[in-house]
């Protein structure tokens, strides 16, 4: 699969681009970090434009975003049990939901680039809660820009480098979410321990 | 009769172990998911600062994706000696079929090509000592 995405963009440029990242944005997993790298490094090779490449990421990524949501707020719970279904992620929702209430514009701007995984669920989880959707919007492109930017500025930067390069940024994206479930964790632990000292 | 604090009674007794059973229960969960988490937090941090030390002293290795220009550029070669090694004359203005596409327009296993590319890599980085 990862091959085939790959080599679209290789041979097909930033329309490829466009569509695939509008898919994964939806939630369908692939490897979008590595590929914004290799276009990034396609940009430092002149198969690419550079402002062609972050619009097409760009805006292939705030689409599919947008209709996740959209599904999330308009589709109902049979919708998004059955892109569950489809996608084979049973994550808690409900779960998921709570912290884009709790997390608010900071959390849909960090899932965009920073824990790109849990951006679908984001999406999806904002619109069942009724998240304002021009706040949405705005957070969303945001986030979607900074990816864009960022990775294929850091593929530009690296261009003889890239499989590794999407090796590191694979480790470092879980390091992070870890390390945030770490925090979370320790801080209910904390909790805890604290109400059991007051009783 | 002086009355002391009641005690509770045999059925609140027995919901009140259960209670504290459970919040025990619930704090082990989260102290055991909690040492998972730093576990992998630890875990792919070494990894992703091992690979990043490594990443300048290692070739890219060939991929089925590549287009023969994007593996000139990552292996620091011009694109003719690569297109030159697998037989292929580029298209013009750049050639952007991906080695897997230009294995089957050859009707060549895809493999092959590949070995055929990283003969003139190899080539390249250390040529034949001249007679």
């Amino acid at each position: 699969m990862n091959n085939q995405i790959l080599a679209a963009v290789s041979e097909y440029g930033t329309p490829a681009l466009f569509g695939i990242v509008t898919i994964a944005a939806v939630g369908v997993p692939l490897p979008i970090t590595l590929l914004l790298v290799v276009v990034g490094s396609m940009v430092s090779q002149g198969a690419v434009n550079l402002w062609w490449a972050i619009g097409a990421a760009g805006a292939g990524s705030i689409l599919g975003d947008q209709a996740g949501y959209a599904i999330g707020r308009w589709g109902g719970p049979a919708a998004i049990a059955r892109l569950s279904a489809v996608f084979g992620k049973h994550a808690g929702l409900e779960a998921m939901e709570a912290k884009a209430k709790a997390w608010g514009g900071p959390g849909i701007y960090i899932t965009r680039w920073l824990l790109s995984p849990l951006g679908p669920w984001i999406n999806l989880a904002s619109g069942t809660a009724r998240y304002p959707w021009h706040r949405f919007l705005l957070w969303d492109a945001l986030g979607e820009l900074t990816a864009a930017v960022v990775f294929i500025s850091l593929g530009r930067f690296f261009s003889d480098r890239v499989t590794a390069l999407g090796a590191v940024l694979g480790d470092l994206t879980w390091a992070i979410a870890a390390l945030l479930a770490a925090i979370v964790l320790g801080y209910q632990l904390l909790a805890y321990v604290r109400r059991a000292r007051a009783r | 009769m002086v009355r002391g604090r009641s005690l509770p009674s045999c059925g609140a007794l027995t919901s009140y172990i259960e209670s504290v059973g459970q919040t025990w229960r619930r704090v082990l969960a989260v102290g055991l998911a909690f040492v998972v988490a730093i576990t992998f937090t630890l875990v792919f941090a070494f990894r992703a600062g091992r690979r990043a030390r490594h990443m300048r002293g290692e070739n890219e290795p060939i991929q089925e994706w590549m287009s023969v220009p994007f593996i000139a550029h990552s292996h620091h070669v011009p694109p003719s000696t690569l297109f030159q090694a697998i037989g292929v004359q580029p298209r013009q203005p750049r050639d952007r079929r991906s080695v897997r596409r230009i294995a089957s327009d050859l009707h060549r296993p895809t493999p092959e090509v590949m070995a055929k590319l990283q003969r003139a890599l190899d080539e390249a980085a250390h040529p034949p000592p001249r007679p």
